[in-house]
Order: structure tokens, then C-alpha cells, then sequence
């Protein structure tokens, strides 16, 4: 990993460098909600420093959107023309990506690129470059720190391509890829070697930061994975839950873990188009059958079902790390606010409540 | 690159705000807005997915008009020529009071406003009405009695999870609108009564405090027989900021909710406290239509005897709703098919504009701009987010050149200039002429003119206790309106979450096993009136002796049930529940 220092000052100029070559993502307001937006002019700095503000979505949908058209098709028999839209020609820039949010993506990755290589999201993902911002100061609903998402990300991690560590009024910039190293590249002229002793102030940082969690009830989170894990939940827990679910989709969305899309169509006089959209397996139909027969009929089984996904030891030993990076996202898009941190902590406290009796 | 733009979602009239994520002209996605005081950056699914309906493919994108058996593409001016000699002629060989016109909870304020005057002062007809007359008008005209016809704000969403209690009419009304069910979550677990009065459940879910089986007559059965519940629930609601919540659709007759709300007031301090009203809707701006005039006056007729008096309406103009879809009767059906003349101006190609003699396309609730009014009475700007409408032209477009070609003339209003003429005329609106608030995401919430005054309305009770060997049989509309609704047969994504119901006889289990059939299988159902065949279904929320048919498979419940029963202070005829038989087949 090489090291380098850059001043607040030169930020600007180092993005106008990757304006030239990239698609530069960074998180702005638009009338005072916070996005992910392509920059065009000065990013706003308080949202690129060391406390954590979080758009309301995580950037997952530069690499796997909302929505996408798969193919369109227009004209019949021998005429048919068949078309799959083009992915980006540029480079992808995320600058400002907050450590949870860079493992929901290495998280995608696993997912659209392991067993079976997605076409669609490999050739978006494989043209992004990762700037994370370490955070000194978590925001009010984050618990990264139970789930192994933040709030620095390791060198043991390695996922990542640059980290950036705010300090008064510079960065420390950690770089650990080749793609990480062709936008250090671009400008010689801003990084230079880390000042004495910054080593030092970054461990202090980290560990500063680390204190402002606790205490978190998602640090039971051991306490929830064996559980569920050993199926020790009673199913009277799952209904109560669930009971509390609108299944709306919310959480599905905004986690920057989940990954379950599905495919429809579009189509009217032989013209049309296929086109994958973000599912939720908190949805009646995305278990339901042909037939009408829906093995998830109840709530509560599909809460079950999604929790089983992203904590049991299952998962976790398949894909090294449970389903969830902290960001606390769901905290703010769950209506009935059966959220993560709200799930772990009944599970752990069902022991001494009327379910463990 | 995506667009993020600012507005109100428009698939029901809980009015949550939103940005519809736009990639060039396609929308892609959606996100909450976290600043608006509707949701609070939560959402339903239908708002999540509403992107879907907005690609849709099947855009009425051209004017129609009908030559012998098939409908033609036609250009705007050829549609309208036709249009305005058929309006002509029968406006001259029948007079005026020969057409109908309907207008829309589909429509902004403005668009209903330009329907009313158009109706009353172009075509000088009175006959004029909403769909909501089948659903909806009941609990409307409630509320507009109570409130003396000047209906302004009744509730804030926002402030139910401060209310000490909430009565919860039909537990879909909590389950269905996701950000104001979150809020009742919010007070019960603030230590708020909730009790929920549902008439097919059984097992209420873990957050309600009381569990009352049946509203309307049943209700009343129940409070009559348990003094202490009918002591109790008044004097909990008589506290401040309580609140009742119902999906207005569900209401079948005026009199249940007057007398619930003359209940709920009984021994009670004059004035009347009354709880804050939530009245929801599975149309966006239901209780704007009806703001804006979209009811018959002056003797003219509602959309029932439009279509149920033979041959007094001649022609029916409907503006920006799927009319078809929401006749409860096969008979009212046939009645709408064989007009002389039916012109529709809708956004797709619905089973209503199939049958229509003309058809012009007008853009969707997302490409217009003008104004919603939500289940508070909160008054809420559209921002015209995408234009992919084809051919489409605006309303005031079509009700404007009508207008011209009938040789008579109508001041050609912008939406703000109508908003002007529109707090100048209707008392609780007078203030939403203020454009910089009506930008802010809070909108306008209606003045409050009136004090409430309940007519003491008895309730009505169920005649005699239930016969032996007899079932009831509830005869509810449904979630699975949301099947017919347009926007979600659009959706690919709400398609299977709102599956097409099944036609079936729900039941409980122990009815199933008693009368020794199995799911499936078809039992015959036989009324005072008729009998039919239905596949049986089990429901575990059912209390036993209770049988569930939703209200839409209209041909069926109209062999069971004969004669529908009239409401007279709603001018509305329903099908009420059953008592019927089961026999193995
Ligand atoms: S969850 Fe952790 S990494 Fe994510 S924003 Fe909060 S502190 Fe930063
Ligand atoms: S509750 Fe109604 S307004 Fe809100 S998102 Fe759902 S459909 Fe849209």
C-alpha cells in the first residue's frame, strides 16, 4: 500500500483532473437531500470531510441501478432488430463513498461476479474506482463497527482502491490498486509523501472514532448470528416482527447489500423491451408461484427469511461477512421500524423475555 | 446521468413527496423525500416501484375515434370536429340535460374546476359526478354534512404519533398506506390505544390494545351488548388529537360513519370534540374532485341514475377515469356500452376507452402540473417530471377548443390563474393561491371555516341474531381494487404484488372441515335471491360463520344479492351483506 499526503486546498484540483477523463459521482444536495450526483462544479466540502453524512442511497446504483433496460426489440420475423443499450464509455469515479458503502459494493461483487460474471454489472463495475473517506465521526444511526463495514477500512481489507483520512486540513491518502494509483498519478504536482508522525495520528483517529459507538445494541450481533443460526428463534418472534413490516421494499433498496433484482417486460404492437428492476424478498410476489401457491405467504416468514440471509453462519462463511455493513440506512427507510439494529436487539433480549423462557 | 426531481406521488391521496429519478426522458427509479412532513423518507410500494408505470407502453398516445366496430387513429382536429357534432346533436334533439359528465380523483384540482364549469356553464347540464359515487361518496358526504360543505384540513399524518387514541376502521387502512400506519405504530409503542374495528378479522395484530370485530351495524350489535367497551371508546376518542383512520373507499353507507362519529360524541361537552379524520383513498385527489364541484347539483343526476334511468342520458363525457372498472353491476355495464355517445380523455388504453365512440389521450398525473389534494387536506403542487405522452394534450386543451367548436367561450385559464379563481370561490381554499408555499414540500393544508355539527344519527343495527345453519356473508372492496387500478396492471413489479383475486368464497378452516370439502373445491351459495358456484378458499383471519366475497365480482353478488339498498343521504345505492346458505355441490 503507498501512502501520500494532499491538501483540502488541492482537492478540487485533483477532481477537475478526473473530470477531464472520468465520470466523477460525489455526494451533493438537491434541495437539501443528499445524492450521489455526477459533479459538474465544486463539491461541497462539509459532505467530503471526516464526519459521516450519508445520502439517503448508497451509490449501488451507479453499479447496479434502480432500473435498467436489458435489450429492446422492434419489427417481427426476419425484420426483428434486437438492441442492448451501451454501459459507459468513461471511466467512474466514486469520491466520497463512506467505508460501509465500499463493502456493500466488494459485497455486489461477490454476488454479480464470482460464480457467474454479469454481463450488465461487470461492465459498469469494472470501470469504477473507489475514493473512500474514512470517518472520524459516525453518524447518529451507524453501527459499522459491529459488522466489520467501517468506520476505517484496514489495510488487511484491501477493499478498496484509495482511502482518504481527513485531517485538519489535509488527507492522509492510502493506496491500494493499480486504478487507485492512475488518479494519484494524474497529478504528481498534489500528493506528496506523508508528513512524519501521520502514521500515528491516523491509529489515533481510528481508534477516537471507534469510541463514539458504543454502546450499540447491534454489538449482540454474535448473540443474533448464533440464533439464527442454530434456528433458536422462536417463530412467535418472526410474526411479531413481521407484523410491523409493510412490506414496502424500503430496506431492500437502500442496503448497500442487497442484490435481488427481477426482470420484466415492456411491450406494446411487436415493439418493447425487457428491463431488470430492484426487488425485495420482503414482497408477496417474489416468492409466490405460477400457480398462486406462495411458500412465504406470512410477513413474518419473509422477515425471517431476510434475516436468515444476512446474519446465519451459512452466508456468513460463504461470503466471509454478514449481509449488512452498518450504514443504518434501513433506520431511516423502514416504516414500521423493524430495522436491523431493532431485530438484534430482540433477538438477544427474547432471552430473557417471554420467548426463552 | 440521472436527474433527481422534486414532486408528490399520485397512486393514492396519502400524498407522499418524492423524487422521480430521471436517465434522460426514461424514469428509472424513485426515492423518498426524507424533508416531507407526508412520509419522512419512507414510502409504500407502490410509491417505490411508481417508476414502472411511467415507462409504460400501452400510452393512449393518439386521438381515437370509433368507425363501425373499430376504433381509428385520428388526428387532434378530425376527434374533436366529431366530438363537438355528436355533442351538438344531442344537446339539440335532447337538451342539455341529455349528457353526463364525469370527472376524476385522477385529475388536479384545476382539471376538475375546468370539468364543473365546462359541465355547468358550456354544456348548461348539472348532471355531473365522480366514480367515487360507487365508492367513496358515502364517507364524502359524511364528512360534508358534519362539516356544513366547507371541508378544510381534518387531520395531520404527521401528528397521529402523538395521538392518545386511534380507531382504526378496516386494519388495511394501516397496513396499505405505509406512512400513516408507521405513525400509529409509532404512538401505540408511545403508549397510544389503538383498536381496530375490522368486519373479516379474527386475529388483530400485536399493536392493536382493543379488537373490535365488525364496524357499522355490527359495530353497534357489539357496543350494544358490551357496555363497558361502548363506555370506553367514546371517552378515550374525546381526548385531544385522537383520531379516527378508514379508507373512505371501504364506507358503504353516509349514515354508519354519521352515526359512528354521533356515537363517539354521545355525553359529550357541547362543542363536540371530534378526533382528527383520516379519510384515505386509493385515488390520489379524491377529495379534491369533490372540492372542485365533481357532484351533481341542482337536481342534476349522480353517475348511478346517469346509467341506471333508461334512456334520459344520451351521451357521457368522462374525463381521466377507467369508468368501466369501477361498476359494481353487470347491468350498469351494459348501460355504459350502449350510450349514444361515450368520449373518454385518459392516459392508456383502458377497457373504457375500448368502448368509447371517442378517445383522446391527456398526460399523466407526472407530466402535468397543477395541484392534489391529499387525505389531510393538505394541497400539494405536481411537477411535470417527464413528457413521453405521444400525441397527449392537455385537458384544458380538450375542454377548451370543445368549448370554441360549441360556439361558446370559457376564459382559457393557466393552472395559476385557475388556483386564483378557485380561493376566490371555494371558502377553505382561499389561501392556495400562494405560489412560494406551494412550492415548499409542506404545500398548503386547507382553513378549517366551520365547527363540526353531528347529526344524531342511531346506529343500525343487524335485524334479529343470525339464523341457524345461516352464514354471513361480507361483500367488501377490497385490496384488490389495486388490481384494476391502471398504474399497477402498468407495473410490472405491482402486478404480482396486487395479483388479480381469485374468484372464491374465503372461509374460515373450521367451516371448511365442517362441511367436509376441501380448498378448490366449489360449494353452492344460495341468498333469499339467487344462488351461485364458488371455489373455496381458506382464511385463517376469519371468524367462523363468516364468508368474504370481494365486492368486484360484481356479477356474481349481484345474482346473490338481487336489489341493491339505497342510501339516501349519500344518493347511493350498495350491496349490503348477506345472509346466505352453503350446499355441497
Ligand atoms: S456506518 Fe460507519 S462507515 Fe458508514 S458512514 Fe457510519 S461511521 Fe462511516
Ligand atoms: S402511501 Fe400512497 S402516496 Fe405514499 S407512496 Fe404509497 S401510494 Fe404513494
Amino acid at each position: 500500500m503507498e501512502k501520500y499526503s494532499l491538501r483540502k486546498a488541492d482537492l478540487n484540483r485533483w477532481i477537475d483532473s478526473m473530470i477531464d477523463r472520468c465520470q466523477v459521482f460525489v455526494p451533493s444536495r438537491i434541495e437539501e437531500e443528499i445524492f450521489f450526483s455526477p459533479v459538474d462544479e465544486a463539491p461541497e466540502m462539509d459532505l467530503l470531510g471526516g464526519t459521516a453524512v450519508l445520502p439517503y442511497l448508497p451509490p449501488k446504483d451507479i453499479v447496479f441501478p434502480q432500473s435498467e433496460i436489458l435489450f429492446s426489440y422492434s419489427g417481427k420475423g426476419e425484420e426483428t432488430k434486437v438492441e442492448v443499450p451501451e454501459g459507459p464509455k468513461r471511466g467512474l469515479v466514486i469520491l466520497g463513498i463512506r467505508s460501509c458503502d465500499t463493502q456493500g459494493i466488494f459485497w455486489l461483487d461477490q454476488f454479480f461476479q464470482e460464480n457467474f460474471n454479469d454481463f450488465y454489472y461487470s461492465r459498469r463495475r469494472n470501470k469504477v474506482t473507489l475514493v473512500t473517506i474514512a470517518c472520524n465521526q459516525p453518524a447518529k444511526n451507524c453501527f459499522c463497527i459491529c459488522c466489520q463495514g467501517g468506520p476505517f477500512l484496514g489495510s488487511e481489507s484491501q477493499n478498496f482502491d484509495i482511502q482518504l483520512i481527513s485531517f485538519q486540513d489535509g488527507y492522509l491518502v492510502e493506496c491500494n490498486s493499480t486504478q487507485g494509483k492512475e488518479l494519484i498519478d494524474m497529478r504528481p504536482d498534489i500528493f506528496f509523501p506523508p508528513e512524519a508522525g501521520m502514521e500515528e495520528i491516523r491509529f489515533h483517529l481510528e481508534e477516537e472514532s471507534q469510541k463514539k459507538f458504543l454502546p450499540a445494541p447491534t454489538s449482540y450481533m454474535s448473540t443474533a448470528i448464533r440464533r439464527i443460526t442454530s434456528n433458536g428463534i422462536p417463530p412467535e418472534l418472526w410474526t411479531e416482527l413481521g407484523e410491523r413490516c409493510f412490506d414496502d421494499g424500503g430496506c431492500s433498496f437502500v442496503c448497500p447489500c442487497c442484490s435481488c433484482f427481477g426482470v420484466g417486460y415492456l411491450a406494446n404492437d411487436g415493439k418493447g423491451y425487457h428491463y431488470r428492476y430492484w426487488d425485495s424478498c420482503g414482497y408477496a410476489g417474489f416468492t409466490r408461484e405460477v400457480s398462486g401457491h406462495n411458500p412465504r405467504e406470512e410477513k413474518g416468514e419473509r422477515f425471517k427469511r431476510r434475516f436468515f440471509h444476512k446474519l446465519s453462519y451459512q452466508y456468513l462463511k460463504k461470503d466471509g461477512r454478514i449481509g449488512c455493513v452498518g450504514c443504518g440506512r434501513c433506520i431511516t427507510a423502514c416504516p414500521g421500524e423493524v430495522t436491523m439494529p431493532l431485530v438484534v436487539e430482540r433477538i438477544r433480549k427474547a432471552q430473557e423475555a417471554k420467548y426463552f423462557k | 446521468m440521472i436527474k433527481n426531481i422534486s414532486t408528490i406521488c399520485s397512486f393514492c391521496n396519502t400524498g407522499c413527496g418524492m423524487f422521480v429519478r430521471l436517465n434522460g426522458e426514461e424514469a428509472v427509479g424513485i426515492l423518498p423525500n426524507t424533508r416531507h412532513p407526508v412520509n419522512e423518507g419512507r414510502l409504500c410500494k407502490r410509491g417505490w416501484n411508481r417508476y414502472q408505470n411511467l415507462r409504460s407502453e400501452n400510452r393512449l398516445s393518439h386521438p381515437l375515434v370509433r368507425k363501425g366496430s373499430k376504433l381509428e387513429e385520428v388526428g387532434w382536429d378530425e376527434a374533436l370536429q366529431i366530438s363537438k357534432e355528436k355533442i351538438s346533436y344531442i344537446l339539440s334533439r335532447y337538451g342539455p340535460q341529455a349528457i353526463g359528465v364525469v370527472g376524476s380523483p385522477w385529475l388536479t384540482n384545476e382539471d376538475n374546476y375546468r370539468v364543473s364549469l365546462f359541465c355547468r356553464q358550456v354544456l348548461k347540464s348539472n348532471n355531473l359526478d365522480g366514480s367515487y359515487r360507487f365508492s367513496g361518496a358515502a364517507a364524502l358526504t359524511a364528512l360534508n354534512e358534519t362539516w356544513s360543505g366547507a371541508l378544510g384540513s381534518l387531520a395531520s399524518i404527521q401528528s397521529l404519533r402523538e395521538s392518545p387514541a386511534i380507531l382504526v376502521l378496516g386494519r388495511e387502512s394501516l397496513r396499505d398506506f405505509s406512512p400513516v400506519g408507521a405513525r400509529m405504530i409509532q404512538a401505540y409503542q408511545q403508549g397510544s390505544k389503538l383498536i381496530l374495528a375490522d368486519p373479516v378479522c379474527l386475529r388483530a395484530e400485536h399493536f392493536y390494545n382493543t379488537f373490535l370485530p365488525f364496524p357499522e351495524e355490527q359495530l353497534a350489535q357489539i357496543l350494544k351488548e358490551k357496555k363497558d367497551v361502548a363506555e370506553q371508546i367514546p371517552r378515550l376518542l374525546a381526548q385531544p388529537g385522537s383520531a379516527i383512520v378508514f379508507i373512505a373507499d371501504q364506507i358503504k353507507t353516509a349514515s354508519s360513519l354519521l352515526s359512528l362519529l354521533s356515537f363517539m360524541s354521545q355525553d359529550q361537552a357541547d362543542p363536540h370534540p371530534i378526533p382528527m379524520m383520516i379519510p384515505l383513498s386509493r385515488s390520489p385527489n379524491f377529495r379534491g374532485a369533490w372540492d372542485m364541484g365533481i357532484r351533481p347539483n341542482n337536481g342534476g343526476l349522480t353517475l348511478l341514475e346517469m346509467l341506471d334511468l333508461s334512456n334520459v342520458i344520451k351521451g357521457l363525457l368522462v374525463f381521466g377515469d377507467d369508468l368501466l372498472t369501477h361498476l359494481p353491476s353487470f347491468s350498469l355495464m351494459e348501460k355504459l356500452k350502449k350510450l349514444d355517445f361515450l368520449l373518454v380523455a385518459d392516459r392508456f388504453l383502458t377497457d373504457t376507452v375500448q368502448i368509447a365512440h371517442g378517445a383522446f389521450p391527456i398526460p399523466l398525473l407526472a407530466e402535468s402540473t397543477g395541484t392534489l389534494t391529499n387525505c389531510e387536506g393538505r394541497v400539494q403542487k405536481l411537477r411535470p417530471v417527464l413528457n413521453t405522452g405521444g400525441e397527449s394534450r392537455p385537458l384544458s386543451y380538450l375542454l377548451s377548443s370543445l368549448t370554441r367548436k360549441l360556439g361558446s367561450s370559457l376564459p382559457a385559464h393557466s393552472d395559476k390563474e385557475m388556483r386564483k379563481e378557485i380561493s376566490l370561490v371555494i371558502p377553505q381554499y382561499q389561501n392556495i393561491h400562494s405560489e412560494s408555499e406551494l412550492d415548499s414540500p409542506q404545500g398548503i393544508v386547507l382553513s378549517t371555516l366551520k365547527h363540526p355539527v353531528i347529526p344524531s344519527i342511531p346506529f343500525e343495527t343487524r335485524e334479529g341474531p343470525q339464523a341457524p345453519g345461516k352464514y354471513h356473508l361480507f361483500i367488501p372492496n377490497t385490496l384488490y381494487a389495486w388490481s384494476r387500478n391502471q398504474m399497477i396492471l402498468e407495473s410490472p413489479l405491482l402486478r404480482i404484488e396486487y395479483p388479480e383475486d381469485r374468484m372464491a368464497l374465503r372461509m374460515n378452516r373450521q367451516d371448511v372441515r365442517e362441511l367436509r370439502i376441501r380448498p378448490g373445491e366449489k360449494i353452492k351459495v344460495c341468498s333469499d335471491h339467487g344462488e351461485a358456484q364458488l371455489a373455496v378458499e381458506i382464511d385463517e383471519s376469519l371468524p367462523s360463520r363468516t364468508l368474504v366475497l370481494p365486492m368486484h365480482f360484481s356479477t356474481v353478488i349481484e345474482n346473490l344479492a338481487g336489489k341493491r339498498k339505497f342510501d339516501h343521504i349519500a344518493n347511493y345505492s350498495y350491496c349490503p351483506d348477506l345472509e346466505v346458505t352453503l350446499k355441497k355441490v
